[in-house]
C-alpha cells in the first residue's frame, strides 16, 4: 500500500459524498453525504500522517478533532432537520425555499 | 423731567401698554381698554411737553456694530419730528377714546387696543428715529400693525384678502427702500440721520449724482407702497375693511404719512438728486389725478375718502418734491387732522346707519347727527381748500412753490386735481347733508346715535381742523424757514380752482333739482373707467398675481418631476436592480453549492497553475 | 465644561435604556431635566466665552488613537458656541412639545437624545475623526424616528432623507480621508490641519466634496429634496430638531472643515455656490407658494432660509463684505433654527389635535385656536424678515453682502423677501383667516394652554430677543470672525 492507493480512496469518498450533496434531496441524505466526505478528509490525515509526518500525534489529533465535531454537527443538523418536518411535514431541500430573495 | 424720561415716555409708554394688555389682559377688555387709553394719554402729554421744550440736539445711543456697520438707537428732536410726534400722539389719543365707543360691543377689544398701541408705538419710534435702519425698522412694524387692524375682522375674507394686500403691496415698495438703505450704507457706512444730510459731509456728497438718483429712487419706490402712489396704491382703498378708526388712523397720522415723513426727513438728499424730483412731481401728480376721479365716481364714503388720501398723499408729495419742505410738512399736518376728522365721521354714519353708501346715509337722516354733520362739512371744507381752513394754506403753498420753481405742467395738473378734490369732497357732503328724499330711519341701537366718547373726538378735530390753517407761521418758525405771506392776489387761482369745483358739485347734487349723477356720467367711457378704478387691480389680478403663481406652478413641476422625480427614478431604478440580483438567491442551497465548489475549483486552478 | 454638556445626554440616554418601559413619566421627568441642565451649562457657556480673547476656548484633549492621530479634542469658538445654545434650546422645547407622546415613549426619547447627542458632538468636536462619528451618530437616528413615529408617507420619507444624507456621507468621507492623508502630519485635529498650507489643486479638488457632501444636510440646492419630505413625515419635535439643528450641521461643517481647512478651494468655488444658494433662496420661495401642506411650505422655507445662509458663507470669503456675511450666516443659523422649532412646534400641535395638515382643510382657525395661530404667525412673520424678530438682522447683513459682492444677484435676493411674504400670507389667509370651519369647533377647547405655552413662549422670547438686542449674538460671533477671515 502506497500513500496513492490511500489518496485515491479519500478521493473516492469525498466525490461520493460531494455527490450525495449536491444531487439527494432528502435532507439526511445530504447529511450522510456531508459525513462521508468529512471522512474521506480524515482518511487524508491520517495518510498523510502516517507516511509524510514523522510525528504520530499531529494527523490524529485533527481526526479526533473531526470526529468530535462531526458528531457535534449531526447533533445539530438532525435537530434542525427535526424542526424543519415539525414546521414544514418535509424535509426536501428543494421545497424549504424560505430565504430566497 | 429730562428729554430723554420724555421721549421714553412718549415712545415706550404704547409698548408697555401693548405688552400688558396682550400678555395679562387678554380676558379683561375693559382693563385693557384703559390700560392702553392710559398709555396714549401719557405718550400724548409727553409729546406735547416735548414740542414745548422745542427742538434740540439729537440723542444717540449704540445699539450694535458688526464689521463696518454700527447701528444707533436715539431720538432726533428737529422741528419735523417733535410737531408730527405731536400730531400723532394726538390723532391716537383721538382715535382711541373714539373707538370706546365704536368697538364697544366687539369680543376682541382687548386685541383691538393693545394693536392700535402697538401701533402708535411703533409710528412714534418711527418718527424719532435718529437712525436710517432705526427708522426701517419701526417702518416696516407700523406696515405689521396696519396688517392686523385692517386684518382685524379676520373671520371675514374680504378683511383678510385686504390685510394681505396692504402687506404685500407695501412689502414691494420696502424692497426698494431696503436696498436704497443698505446702498446707502455701502456708501457712507453710516445710518445716522442728521449726518448723513450734512451739506458738508454728507451722503450727497460721497456718491457721484448718479448713484445719488438711484439711491433716492429706491428709497421713493418704499415711499410709494407706503403712502399709496401710483403703481402701489391699489391697497389703500381695500384697506377701509378694517374698522373705521382704523381707517382714520391709517390714512392721518401713521400708516400712509410714514412714506411723506419719510421724504421730510431725507427731504435734502432729493431735492441734492438730480432726476428724482422731476419723476416724482410725475407720479405724484398722476396720482393724485388718478385717485381724485375715482373719488368722484364712488358711492362709499370711506372709499371716497380713501382716494382722497391718496390723492392728498400726492399732493404733499409734490410740495415736497417742487422743493418746499415747509409745504409738505404742512399739508401732512393738516392733512392728518381734517382727515381724521372725516373718517371719524364717518365712522359715526356708519355706526349709525350700518351703511357706507353715502345716498343712503343721506336719506336715512344723517344731517340729523348735529355734531358729526358739522364735522363733515368742516373736514370736507378743509380738505377741499376752502380758505381759511386748514387745506387751503397747505395746498396753496403748494402751488406758489410749484409756480415759484416753475413746474407748469405739474402746477396744471395740481390744480386740475384740486378742482376735483373740491368737486368730490363736495358731491359727498351734498349728498348727505341735501338727500334727494327721505327714508324711515330703522333705529337699532338703544344708546344715542353720536355718544359723548365718539362725540368729544370728532369735536375736538373739527376745531383742529378750523385753527391749525392760521399755524402755518409757526410750524415755518419750528422747521426754521421763513414762510412767505402770499399775497392775496397770488392767492386767486387756487380760490377760483376751489370755488368752481364746489359750484359744479352744487349743480351736480347741491341743487334741489339736481340730477345726482354727477356730470361725468355723460362721458361713458371716462366714467367705465372710472368706476372701474382705471382698470388697474383687474391688470394686477390678471397679469401679475397670476404670473407669479405660473412661475411658482412652473417651480413645483419642476421640483416634483424634475429635481425630486429624477432622484426618486434613480433610487427606484437602484432598487430595481437589486430585486432583479435577488432572483439568484433562489433558497436551493444545493445549486448554491455547486456554485462555490465551481468557483473555488476555478480559483484553485488558477493559483495550482500560477 | 463641554464634556459635561456632552455627557449629560449621553448618561440621560443610558438611563432610559435601562428604564422598564412603562416608567414613562419617569423618561420624560428625566428627558426635560436633562434638557434643563444642559441649557443652563449651554448658558454658562455662552456667558464664560470671553468675546474680547475670541479663537477656540474651553478647550479638552485626551488622545484616543495616537497611532492614528486621532484624539478626543472638544473646544468651541464664537460660533459654535451659539450654535450649542441653539441645540440647548431646540432640545428643551423638543422635549417638551412631545410631552404627550404615548406610543413607544421609551424608545422615542432614546432615540431623540441619541440625535442631540451627536449634534453637540459635531459643534464641539475639533477632530475630523470624532466629528464624522458624531455627524453619523446624529444623522442615523432620524432615520427609526420617522419611520416609527411619523405620519403619512413616512417610510418612503425616511429613506429618501436616509439615502441622500448618507450619499451626503459618501462624498464627505473620502474628502475628510483625503484631507488626513494629503496633510501627512498624521493627525485628524482640525487646529493643527488648520496650519497646514495645502496644495491649492488639492483643495480645489477636495472642496466640492466636502461643501456637497455637507451640503445635502444643509439643504443645499438641488440636493435638497429629501427635506421637505422629511420634515413633512416626521413628528413635530423631530422636525424641529431635524430643520432647526440638523440642518445647521450641514452648514457648520462646511464653515468649520471646508472653509477653515481648504481656504484657496473655498475661494475658488465661492462663485459657483453663489449662484446655486442664491438660486435656491429664490426657487425654495416659489416651490413653497405651490404647497398645500403646512409642513411642505415650511420644509420650502427652510430651504429657502438656509440658502441664504449658505450664501453668506459662500461671500464671506470673497472678500468685499465677508465680515458682514459670515455674521449674517451664523446668526441665520441661529435664527433660523429658533423661527424652524416653533413652525413646527406649532403646527405639530394642530396637526396632532386635527389631524390634518392640509392647508385647506382648515380656514378661520384663528377664531378656534388663537393661541397657537399667534404663535405661527410670530413665526411667519420671523420668516418674513419682518424687523423686531431674530431672522432680520442676518438677512439684512447677508443681503448686503451680496448687494457689495454681486448686486444683481443681491436684489434678486432681496426680492425673495416679498415671495417669502407671499408664502406665507397665503397660509395665514387660506388656514387662519375666514370663516371658521364648523368642522373645527372641537379644537376650541383644545388650544394650547398651560404646559404647551411654555416651550413656545421660549422660542418666541428668544426670537424677540435677539429681534431687538441682536447685540448680545453679534458680539459673540464677530469674535470669531475676524480672526476665521483672516485666512482669506
Amino acid at each position: 500500500m502506497t500513500l496513492h492507493a490511500y489518496l485515491l480512496l479519500g478521493l473516492a469518498l469525498f466525490s461520493l459524498g460531494l455527490i450525495g450533496v449536491l444531487t439527494r434531496r432528502n435532507l439526511i441524505a445530504l447529511l450522510i453525504g456531508v459525513e462521508l466526505m468529512m471522512n474521506a478528509a480524515s482518511l487524508n490525515f491520517m495518510a498523510f500522517n502516517r507516511y509524510v509526518v514523522t510525528d504520530p500525534t499531529v494527523g490524529q489529533i485533527f481526526v479526533l478533532i473531526i470526529i468530535g465535531l462531526a458528531a457535534a454537527e449531526v447533533a445539530i443538523f438532525l435537530s434542525i432537520i427535526l424542526r424543519l418536518y415539525r414546521e414544514y411535514r418535509d424535509i426536501d431541500a428543494e421545497k424549504l425555499t424560505e430565504l430566497r430573495g | 423731567m429730562d428729554t430723554l424720561s420724555l421721549l421714553l415716555l412718549t415712545t415706550f409708554t404704547p409698548l408697555f401698554a401693548f405688552l400688558i394688555a396682550l400678555i395679562f389682559l387678554l380676558q379683561q377688555p375693559r382693563a385693557a381698554q384703559t390700560v392702553v387709553l392710559l398709555g396714549s394719554v401719557v405718550s400724548l402729554f409727553a409729546s406735547i411737553v416735548l414740542f414745548l421744550q422745542g427742538p434740540t440736539e439729537p440723542l444717540r445711543f449704540l445699539w450694535f456694530s458688526s464689521g463696518n456697520i454700527q447701528l444707533q438707537f436715539g431720538f432726533i428732536l428737529d422741528g419735523p419730528s417733535l410737531m408730527f410726534g405731536m400730531v400723532v400722539a394726538l390723532i391716537t389719543g383721538c382715535i382711541m377714546v373714539y373707538s370706546t365707543g365704536y368697538m364697544a360691543h366687539d369680543p376682541d377689544k382687548t386685541r383691538y387696543f393693545s394693536m392700535l398701541s402697538l401701533f402708535a408705538w411703533s409710528m412714534l419710534s418711527f418718527v424719532y428715529a435718529v437712525d436710517l435702519l432705526q427708522a426701517f425698522i419701526f417702518w416696516e412694524l407700523v406696515g405689521l400693525a396696519s396688517f392686523f387692524l385692517i386684518g382685524f375682522w379676520y373671520e371675514k375674507p374680504s378683511a383678510a384678502n385686504a390685510a394681505r394686500k396692504a402687506f404685500l403691496m407695501t412689502r414691494v415698495g420696502d424692497v426698494g427702500l431696503f436696498i436704497g438703505v443698505l446702498l446707502i450704507l455701502q456708501a457712507t457706512g453710516i445710518f445716522d440721520i442728521p449726518a448723513l444730510l450734512n451739506p458738508q459731509t454728507g451722503l450727497s456728497t460721497q456718491v457721484s449724482p448718479h448713484t445719488l438718483t438711484w439711491i433716492t429712487l429706491l428709497i421713493f419706490v418704499g415711499i410709494m407702497g407706503k403712502s399709496a402712489q401710483f403703481p402701489l396704491h391699489t391697497w389703500l382703498p381695500d384697506a377701509m375693511e378694517g374698522p373705521t378708526p382704523v381707517s382714520a388712523l391709517l390714512h392721518s397720522a401713521t400708516m400712509v404719512a410714514a412714506g411723506v415723513f419719510l421724504m421730510i426727513r431725507l427731504h435734502p438728499l432729493f431735492m441734492a438728486a438730480e432726476t428724482t424730483p422731476v419723476v416724482i412731481l410725475t407720479i405724484s401728480t398722476f396720482t393724485a389725478i388718478l385717485a381724485s376721479t375715482i373719488a368722484m365716481v364712488d358711492t362709499d364714503i370711506k372709499k371716497v375718502l380713501a382716494y382722497s388720501s391718496i390723492s392728498q398723499l400726492g399732493f404733499m408729495l409734490i410740495g415736497l418734491a417742487a422743493g418746499s419742505l415747509f409745504a409738505g410738512v404742512f399739508h401732512l399736518i393738516t392733512h392728518a387732522i381734517f382727515k381724521a376728522l372725516l373718517f371719524l365721521c364717518s365712522g359715526i354714519y356708519i355706526h349709525a346707519y350700518e351703511t357706507n353708501d353715502m345716498a343712503t346715509i343721506g336719506r336715512k337722516g344723517g344731517r340729523n347727527l348735529k355734531a358729526t354733520t358739522t364735522g363733515l362739512v368742516i373736514g370736507g371744507a378743509a380738505l377741499a381748500g376752502i380758505p381759511p381752513l386748514a387745506g387751503f394754506f397747505s395746498k396753496e403753498e403748494i402751488f406758489a412753490q410749484l409756480g415759484h420753481n416753475g413746474f407748469n405742467i405739474y402746477m396744471a395738473g395740481a390744480f386740475f386735481a384740486a378742482f376735483l378734490t373740491a368737486y368730490y369732497t363736495f358731491r359727498m357732503i351734498f349728498l348727505i347733508v341735501k338727500p334727494d328724499r327721505h327714508e324711515e330711519s330703522h333705529d337699532h341701537h338703544h344708546g344715542p346715535l353720536e355718544p359723548l366718547n365718539m362725540k368729544g373726538p370728532v369735536m375736538l378735530l373739527t376745531i383742529g381742523a378750523l385753527i391749525t390753517g392760521f399755524f402755518g407761521g409757526q410750524i415755518a418758525h419750528m422747521l426754521n424757514i421763513h414762510a412767505e405771506h402770499h399775497a392775496l392776489l397770488d392767492m386767486l387761482p387756487a380760490i377760483a380752482v376751489v370755488a368752481i369745483g364746489v359750484f359744479v358739485a352744487y349743480l351736480d347734487y347741491g341743487r334741489s333739482q339736481a340730477q345726482r349723477t354727477g356730470f361725468i356720467s355723460n362721458i361713458g367711457a371716462l366714467n367705465t373707467l372710472f368706476v372701474n378704478r382705471w382698470y388697474i387691480d383687474s391688470f394686477y389680478n390678471a397679469v401679475i398675481v397670476r404670473l407669479t403663481l405660473a412661475i411658482a406652478a412652473l417651480m413645483h413641476w419642476f421640483e416634483t418631476h424634475g429635481l425630486d422625480g429624477n432622484f426618486d427614478r434613480l433610487g427606484l431604478n437602484i432598487l430595481r436592480t437589486g430585486t432583479q440580483s435577488t432572483r439568484v438567491q433562489n433558497g436551493l442551497m444545493q445549486l448554491y453549492l455547486a456554485w462555490t465548489i465551481i468557483i473555488l475549483g476555478i480559483v484553485a486552478l488558477y493559483i495550482g497553475m500560477a | 465644561m463641554l464634556s459635561s454638556i456632552l455627557l449629560i445626554p449621553v448618561f440621560t440616554l443610558l438611563i432610559i435604556i435601562f428604564t422598564p418601559n412603562r416608567a414613562v413619566k419617569f423618561v420624560r421627568a428625566i428627558c426635560v431635566l436633562s434638557g434643563f441642565f444642559t441649557l443652563v451649562l449651554s448658558l454658562q457657556l455662552w456667558m464664560g466665552y470671553d468675546p474680547i480673547r475670541g479663537g477656540i476656548q474651553f478647550e479638552e484633549l485626551i488622545p484616543w488613537v495616537p497611532a492614528l492621530g486621532i484624539s478626543y479634542h472638544l473646544g468651541v469658538d464664537g460660533f459654535s458656541t451659539i450654535l450649542v445654545m441653539l441645540n440647548s434650546i431646540v432640545y428643551f422645547t423638543g422635549v417638551l412639545t412631545m410631552w404627550d407622546l404615548e406610543k413607544r415613549v421609551k424608545e422615542y426619547f432614546a432615540f431623540m437624545v441619541l440625535l442631540v447627542i451627536g449634534v453637540y458632538g459635531v459643534f464641539m468636536s475639533l477632530d475630523i475623526f470624532f466629528l464624522f462619528f458624531f455627524y453619523e451618530i446624529a444623522v442615523v437616528p432620524m432615520y427609526p424616528l420617522i419611520i416609527i413615529w411619523g405620519s403619512g408617507n413616512k417610510e418612503y420619507a425616511g429613506m429618501k432623507l436616509m439615502l441622500f444624507l448618507l450619499a451626503g456621507s459618501a462624498l464627505l468621507f473620502p474628502g475628510l480621508l483625503a484631507i488626513y492623508h494629503a496633510s501627512g502630519l498624521n493627525t485628524f485635529d482640525i487646529v493643527a490641519l488648520s496650519k497646514h498650507a495645502f496644495d491649492p489643486e488639492f483643495q480645489i479638488f477636495v472642496y466640492p466634496f466636502i461643501y456637497a457632501g455637507f451640503g445635502v444636510l444643509a439643504g443645499m440646492f438641488p440636493f435638497h429634496g429629501w427635506s421637505p419630505t422629511g420634515h413633512v413625515a416626521a413628528p413635530s419635535a423631530v422636525s424641529m430638531l431635524h430643520a432647526g439643528v440638523l440642518m445647521k450641521l450641514g452648514a457648520f461643517g462646511i464653515l468649520t472643515v471646508g472653509m477653515r481647512l481648504l481656504p484657496e478651494g473655498a475661494v475658488y468655488w465661492a462663485p459657483t455656490f453663489c449662484t446655486l444658494a442664491a438660486t435656491g433662496v429664490i426657487y425654495g420661495a416659489f416651490v413653497a407658494i405651490r404647497q398645500s401642506d403646512f409642513k411642505f411650505v415650511i420644509g420650502f422655507s427652510s430651504v429657502s432660509h438656509m440658502g441664504i445662509v449658505l450664501l453668506g458663507l459662500n461671500l464671506a470669503v470673497l472678500g468685499q463684505a465677508g465680515i458682514e456675511a459670515l455674521n449674517g450666516a451664523v446668526f441665520q443659523m441661529f435664527a433660523h433654527g429658533i423661527m424652524t422649532a416653533l413652525f413646527f412646534s406649532t403646527v405639530g400641535y394642530i396637526y396632532d389635535r386635527a389631524h390634518s395638515k392640509t392647508i385647506a382643510d382648515f380656514g378661520g382657525l384663528g377664531s378656534q385656536m388663537p393661541r397657537a395661530v399667534s404663535i405661527f404667525i410670530v413665526a411667519g412673520l420671523c420668516g418674513a424678515g419682518l424687523p423686531g424678530l431674530a431672522s432680520f438682522w442676518p438677512e439684512m447683513l447677508v443681503f448686503l453682502a451680496a448687494l457689495k459682492t454681486y448686486p444683481i444677484v443681491g436684489a434678486v435676493i432681496i426680492v425673495g423677501l416679498v415671495l417669502t411674504a407671499v408664502y406665507i400670507l397665503r397660509v395665514f389667509n387660506l388656514a387662519f383667516f375666514g370663516p371658521p370651519n364648523e368642522r373645527w369647533n372641537n379644537l376650541k377647547s383644545l388650544d394650547l394652554s398651560g404646559l404647551h405655552i411654555l416651550p413656545r413662549a421660549i422660542l418666541v422670547a428668544v426670537l424677540v430677543f435677539f429681534g431687538f438686542i441682536p447685540r448680545v449674538m453679534l458680539d459673540l460671533i464677530n469674535s470669531t470672525t475676524e480672526a476665521f477671515l483672516g485666512r482669506f
